[in-house]
């Protein structure tokens, strides 16, 4: 199936690769699917682009990779909706606003988007955690000093 | 939009299984209590429209040439 995006240019998407919001997501309630697309297979980052609207692409990050202590307590109804057990762990990521410059990225750590990767059904939970920031600054020191001299 | 007038210890019931009470009120604030299934998720209204708009915010397109360089990022120990 084709998909066109205005960041990836045409895609051809095979099946596996959509993912289904059925709640659409805050801010996009009718945006209900989306195709993931990872950014590289060693890369704690990855996307998301609507399969209706080329515009409407978001860049993930993987929280794991960047912040040791992020944690959260999916609540027992919300991992059965998305049909989630600890033999299905959800996969979790962080949607990531970048205004300017990378450096100044932030990802929203108040709501992250938890997916289940075998039925391929997602959601963008709402925390009831204060500390934790919509916009947390992911490189509050400058970028890593590997990535400025150029990663791998 | 239906408005309606409640005093204290007064409840509003939505649907079936939604009872809203209003516990108490303080000059400006007013606090409720919510009886509701709990897969009905309820938020303030604020924090879902901080994240909406932050959502709105994230979707802008923009250069991200430099994402390549971060891709070998790994765990910080």
């Amino acid at each position: 199936m084709k998909i066109e995006s205005t960041r990836f240019g045409e895609l051809e998407v095979e099946e596996e690769q959509f993912v289904k919001f059925p709640h659409g997501i805050p801010g996009f309630p009718d945006e209900k699917t989306f195709v993931y697309i990872p950014h590289d297979a060693e890369s704690p980052f990855s996307f998301l682009q609507s399969s209706t609207e080329a515009n409407l692409s978001f860049l993930l990050v993987d929280p794991f990779a960047f912040i040791n202590d992020y944690e959260f307590v999916l609540e027992d109804e919300m991992a059965a909706k998305l049909d989630l057990s600890l033999e299905n762990p959800p996969q979790v990521f962080l949607i990531a606003t970048v205004l300017d410059k990378m450096v100044d990225m932030t990802v929203n750590l108040l709501a992250p988007i938890v997916m289940n990767g075998i039925n391929r059904t997602a959601r963008q939970v709402i925390l009831d955690n204060p500390e934790y920031s919509i916009r947390h600054k992911l490189f509050p020191n400058g970028l890593p000093k590997e990535a400025v001299k150029g990663g791998r | 939009m239906l408005a309606l007038t409640r005093k204290v210890g007064e409840r509003i019931v939505i649907g079936d299984n939604i009872v809203v009470t209003v516990i108490s009120v303080k000059g400006d604030n007013i606090r409720l209590a919510i009886d509701a299934p709990r897969e009905i998720k309820i938020y303030r209204g604020e924090i879902f429209d901080a994240i909406a708009s932050e959502n709105k915010q994230a979707a802008v397109p923009h250069d991200l040439l430099e994402l390549d360089m971060l891709k070998g990022l790994k765990l910080k120990k």
